[in-house]
């Protein structure tokens, strides 16, 4: 049940983060539509891993051998949301680092300022 | 120890390991990151290579595990031959590339030794999760690099290209959890395994976000323009390396994982298609030089995704290799090289190339990048390009190759006419902005791609050394470039005649006499090329290959020599009438022209290779009745080149606007070409079902092709055009002597041919001489030239006579049989215009002589000398020719009739007639005994006429004028019979091709949010193509 919720409100954040990105034509508002998604797939992540009622995958006196493949949470799905994490942090700066940029040269946010080359 | 060096996991470790030691080494001094970043990209291309060499030599592909565990429990990589041939070659270019990159901030190095690094995880890991790692490293590198250019129109384009690889890659994240969730596997082999486990709503889901992601990352048409903005704003070599080595890696990415995607073969392959014509279309409207690299670019990854799957579709291993491996190298190599070139010109519109026209080392090196790219010999993609054909034949996979080929000649069209105008716009004053070391990195592209091809050739099955043997005389010739024109002429001739000789020493029958002609032929007209003393840059290099391809094509055995040899006699001629830069656009027509006739010849030895499983010429001859379609497409492909009615719009222009000596070359020798290729296809046709019919339609088109060419060269005022309209009526007669499919047709079509080329060119030399002494190409400023040109005059006549067909000479044998050979075979409307095309040759062959040479001598002509003895030998020979054929015609007509008497042997419809029985029908004593009796009375009247003033009474009803008004009336009829239908179907076309092109590429507005919702379309269409709207059902259900 809280894995469904979980899981719900992540592919929810990341079709809100989709519609931010395509609705607005500030530059920094269309970076928080990318990070939203990026933040509604970590979540996605997790969800995924989760098992009801399950534990740390940490195999001691709380969780036996024999139990681990049915009570433990699956531990792949958090080392590769913190990968993600990591990688999406790092676009995210590359992203900012590029509307400071961008601003600086023509002193606007707006994405339709940016179409020079085409066709 | 040193096993344990090379190792590949080393790769990583210098790769990262060099990205940390850069920032250290920079304390140290600039000269110490140099170097450790040059150490580090060596090391990393040493032990790709090595990989390469080893398993080459049959080793086992190396695992590699990391974390102590085996897979599927830790990430795995795989060094085997793909991925070694694909890391060596990325880190080789990289290598290349540190000239431009060692110069600049030790940042720029650390993120350009990481991008390698990157793009080899990419190829190597064979874990789904660490494949997302490493195409996240890889675009960061990127998003850095790609911060080098400051202009505004750059760091736009940075933030669009940003927006869009972010979006692929979270799709390529998303696909990688579903598929965890469905699977809970991430290994790529262990998924492959349990394919038949990715099933439900959520697995397939996983699978369309996957390869959403690695098709959008080779930026397919229409979701690409935020690449395209990239490759045409990004600095020169940073867009090379995008181009090249990131698309490496995405591409290698696709083809591992497509055992995953086995629905969806034919849907990536039709994807690939569209990618693979749409850019090329509107490359076609392009006038920046980096943007029209940028769609052949993804131009190129479109033919490589149309591939792939087809071949992994139709398990074609062994095809594989040669065909993805050699689009694959022959695409980085060239758009490497030609990225780097546009940096080093540094000029951004295409018509300003021209710097490059001045520096010859330069020219050479992006003429071979353009021949590579287009796909021509002798380079990689030629032979891929080959397989991919004949493969896709075998699995009647027809139209998929015509997409190919449609592609691959939209690419040569924009390719070529840049080339065009880089030799050809007027020169400008300011150059090149960079020194000479920058061009070093494109001669190793270039080089590389020599060699490279060269292995393909192998591979593809060209194990002949003396196809090359043109090449090599080219070479050896460019190298002398240094030395006075006429000692390179004399090498050109030495190096022609032995190894011309070498060639044709080993060949009989049709082969052998045709090499000879072509041999002979190509010989004795090159010396009027005496006549010129200027420097001609690059002429002599292309004389020779040209010369040398001449008899190598009756050489060919299989059909991968024939077309190899063939595209060398294309590209040769191409660029040696590409040395008038005036003639450009004549010369581009005329390539384009080549290339779609060989496209058809592609076509036909395909087709012929899937019937017959074999790729030697001589299955021509056992073809069974069903090879019909073969011949049509050899018919088409060889008519185009031969220039008939309908497709002769490049004949007159490519012939009359190159250089006067290559104007012979092309009419005399070269047309000759498509007739030898036409005798050789025709064996089919004897054997197939409906050729009797087709060689009627083939008759037909050849006699309107007389007679059209006849009333256009009637009507010219040009000299040359005149005399490149005759060539296309002449050649007329031999198609149709050819068609005939009897031995006295072929007899004939031979003798035809051998008179053609004597004639044609003693006129066009005639018509170079004229034009070197007067300046003048119109037959109307001409006139009294037989006064002081006696020679020329002689010379001149003596060809008309032969040619038009009058007796003694050789062109009256040549009607004589022609008509003889059609009445045999009951052809009586094909034999008609025969005499009404002479008729009209009358009119314009008498028109040449008179005008130029007899009537009224115009002032400025007095002081005019004889043309020059370069031009005057090879005439003198040419009617030494003539005068042997007319009078000796047994000396040609006996070897020629023994030449075709075995091939005929088994099929002939030719019964009971020996020998002795067709020379009755060309016997020339009694015949021309006769007919000189008769022409000498035809001419005593017409003297007589003229005497008593009726003849001008006739002719010349305006009196004083110039034309007579005969001339006149019979120009207005010739008008209104040869409406100009063909040129407006091919302008039409072309206008039809650049306006759609136009309209299409409005869909690039250049704004970033308009292309990301482009990306989110492309998703759902391919959701929606793969057929997930069932599973949207299901999922409701």
């Amino acid at each position: 049940m809280i894995s469904r919720i979980v899981l719900t409100t992540g592919l929810l954040l990341v079709l809100i983060g989709l519609w931010g990105m395509l609705t607005h034509r500030n530059i920094l508002r269309i970076i928080i539509g990318f990070s939203l998604m990026g933040t509604g797939t970590h979540i996605v992540i997790v969800a995924i891993g989760y098992v009801a009622n399950g534990t740390a995958p940490i195999i001691d006196r709380a969780l036996s051998v024999s139990e681990a493949t049915s009570r433990a949470v699956d531990p792949v799905p958090s080392a590769l949301a913190v990968t993600a994490i990591v990688i999406g942090m790092a676009v995210t700066a590359v992203m900012l680092a590029y509307a400071i940029r961008l601003y600086e040269c023509r002193k606007t946010l707006s994405i339709d300022a940016f179409t020079e080359s085409k066709w | 120890m040193v096993e344990g060096l090379l190792h590949p996991l080393n790769i990583f470790i210098v790769g990262l390991g060099g990205g940390f030691l850069i920032p250290l080494f920079y304390r140290l001094g600039k000269s110490w990151t140099a170097a450790a970043f040059i150490v580090a990209l060596a090391a990393m291309t040493l032990i790709s290579g090595y990989a390469l060499f080893v398993l080459l030599n049959g080793a086992a592909p190396t695992e590699i595990l990391t974390g102590g565990a085996k897979p599927p429990y830790a990430i795995n990589l795989r060094m085997g031959l793909a991925e070694s041939f694909f890391a060596f070659s990325v880190n080789l270019v990289a290598l290349f590339g540190v000239a431009y990159v060692a110069r600049e901030r030790y940042g720029t190095m650390l993120l350009y030794l990481l991008l390698v690094m990157g793009i080899q995880g990419m190829v190597m890991t064979r874990d789904l999760f660490n494949l997302f790692v490493f195409l996240e490293i890889v675009s960061i590198a990127t998003y850095g690099l790609l911060g080098l250019r400051d202009a505004h129109a750059a760091l736009s384009a940075t933030f669009k290209f940003l927006m869009a690889t972010v979006l692929a890659s979270t799709f390529f994240l998303i696909g990688t959890l579903l598929l965890y969730a469905t699977t809970g596997i991430l290994n790529i082999d262990e998924l492959i395994a349990k394919r038949a486990s990715i099933t439900g709503p959520i697995g397939f889901a996983a699978l369309i976000f996957l390869l959403a992601c690695l098709l959008l990352e080779l930026k397919p048409f229409p979701a690409n323009g935020w690449g395209l903005d990239v490759y045409e704003t990004a600095r020169s070599d940073v867009a090379a390396m995008i181009s090249g080595g990131v698309s490496a890696g995405v591409f290698f990415a696709l083809l591992k994982l497509l055992p995953l995607f086995e629905d969806q073969l034919e849907l990536i392959a039709a994807l690939g298609a569209m990618t693979f014509v749409f850019s090329n279309l509107i490359g076609l409207q392009q006038t920046n030089a980096q943007r029209l690299l940028g769609y052949s670019s993804i131009g190129q990854m479109g033919l490589l995704t149309i591939a792939a799957p087809l071949l992994y579709r139709l398990n074609a291993d062994n095809a594989m290799f040669l065909v993805v491996g050699g689009l694959f190298i022959n695409h980085l190599f060239a758009k490497v090289g030609l990225f780097w070139l546009a940096g080093y010109v540094g000029k951004e519109r295409l018509q300003d190339w021209a710097v490059l026209a001045r520096r010859p080392g330069a020219i050479l090196t992006f003429g071979i990048l353009i021949v590579a790219i287009s796909g021509l010999p002798p380079f990689p993609g030629f032979w891929a390009k080959w397989q991919l054909v004949m493969t896709l034949a075998v699995g009647d996979l027809y139209v998929w190759i015509a997409i190919v080929l449609v592609g691959s000649l939209l690419e040569a069209a924009y390719m070529f006419r840049w080339f065009g105008l880089a030799l050809n716009s007027p020169a400008e004053a300011d150059g090149v902005s960079h020194g000479q070391a920058d061009l070093f990195p494109i001669f190793g592209m270039a080089l590389l791609l020599v060699v490279s091809g060269y292995v393909a050739g192998k591979l593809a099955g060209l194990a002949a050394l003396w196809a090359y043997m043109p090449l090599a005389a080219g070479l050896v010739l460019y190298m002398l470039a240094r030395l006075p024109s006429r000692v390179q002429y004399l090498i050109v001739l030495v190096l022609v005649t032995v190894g011309g000789g070498r060639l044709i020493l080993e060949l009989s029958g049709i082969s052998f006499l045709f090499a000879m002609l072509l041999l002979a032929g190509g010989l004795v007209l090159s010396i009027a090329c005496l006549a010129r003393t200027d420097r001609r840059s690059g002429f002599y290099p292309l004389l020779a290959v040209m010369l040398l391809s001449l008899p190598a094509l009756p050489r060919a055995t299989t059909s991968l020599e024939f077309i190899f040899v063939w595209e060398l006699i294309t590209l040769s001629s191409y660029f040696l009438i590409l040395q008038r830069t005036e003639a450009a656009s004549h010369a581009l027509q005329y390539l384009l022209f080549s290339l779609a006739a060989a496209f058809f010849l592609l076509c036909a030895f395909a087709v012929l290779h899937a019937q017959t499983g074999s790729v030697s010429l001589s299955a021509l001859r056992v073809a069974g009745p069903d090879s019909a379609p073969v011949f049509v497409l050899l018919a088409i492909g060889l008519l185009i080149k031969a220039g008939a009615i309908g497709v002769h719009v490049w004949l007159p222009g490519a012939y009359a606007e190159s250089d006067d000596d290559v104007s012979a070359l092309l009419s005399a020798v070269i047309s000759k070409v498509s007739i030898f290729g036409l005798l050789v296809g025709t064996y089919v046709a004897i054997r197939s079902d409906v050729s009797l019919n087709l060689a009627l339609v083939v008759g037909w088109i050849g006699m309107l092709t007389t007679l059209a060419g006849a009333m256009l060269a009637a009507r010219q005022d040009d000299l040359k055009r005149m005399l490149a309209y005759s060539s296309m009526s002449q050649l007329g007669y031999i198609v149709a002597a050819i068609a005939l499919m009897s031995h006295l047709g072929w007899v004939t079509a031979l003798y035809l041919a051998a008179n053609h080329l004597l004639v044609k060119g003693i006129l066009f030399l005639v018509a170079a001489a004229i034009i070197l002494r007067t300046g003048k190409r119109s037959i109307v400023e001409l006139g009294g030239l037989a006064g002081v040109m006696p020679v020329t005059f002689t010379a001149a006549a003596i060809a008309i006579v032969a040619m038009s067909g009058l007796p003694p000479l050789a062109g009256f044998g040549g009607k004589w049989l022609l008509l003889s050979a059609m009445m045999e075979k009951g052809w009586y409307g094909p034999a008609l215009m025969t005499l009404l095309a002479t008729f009209v040759g009358f009119i314009y062959m008498a028109r040449f002589i008179q005008a130029i040479f007899l009537g009224p001598r115009k002032a400025a002509h007095d002081a005019l000398a004889e043309a020059p003895i370069s031009l005057l030998i090879p005439q003198t020979l040419l009617i030494a020719g003539i005068f042997l054929m007319s009078f000796f015609p047994k000396l040609l007509i006996t070897p020629l009739s023994n030449a075709i008497d075995p091939q005929f042997a088994s099929t002939l419809v030719w019964q009971g007639m020996s020998l002795e029985m067709i020379y009755g029908y060309w016997n020339p004593v009694p015949v021309m005994a006769l007919a000189v009796i008769a022409s000498t009375i035809l001419f005593g009247l017409f003297w007589l006429l003229q005497r008593s003033g009726w003849w001008s009474a006739i002719a010349n009803a305006e009196i004083g004028g110039t034309r007579s008004s005969l001339y006149k009336g019979l120009t207005t009829v010739f008008t209104v019979l040869t409406p100009p239908w063909a040129g407006a179907l091919w302008g039409g076309l072309t206008e039809a091709t650049t306006s759609s092109a136009e309209r299409i590429r409005i869909l690039y507005t250049g704004n970033g949010q308009t292309y990301n919702l482009y990306i989110l379309y492309y998703f759902i269409a391919l959701y929606a193509a793969a057929g997930g709207v069932r599973h949207l059902w299901a999922g409701v259900d």
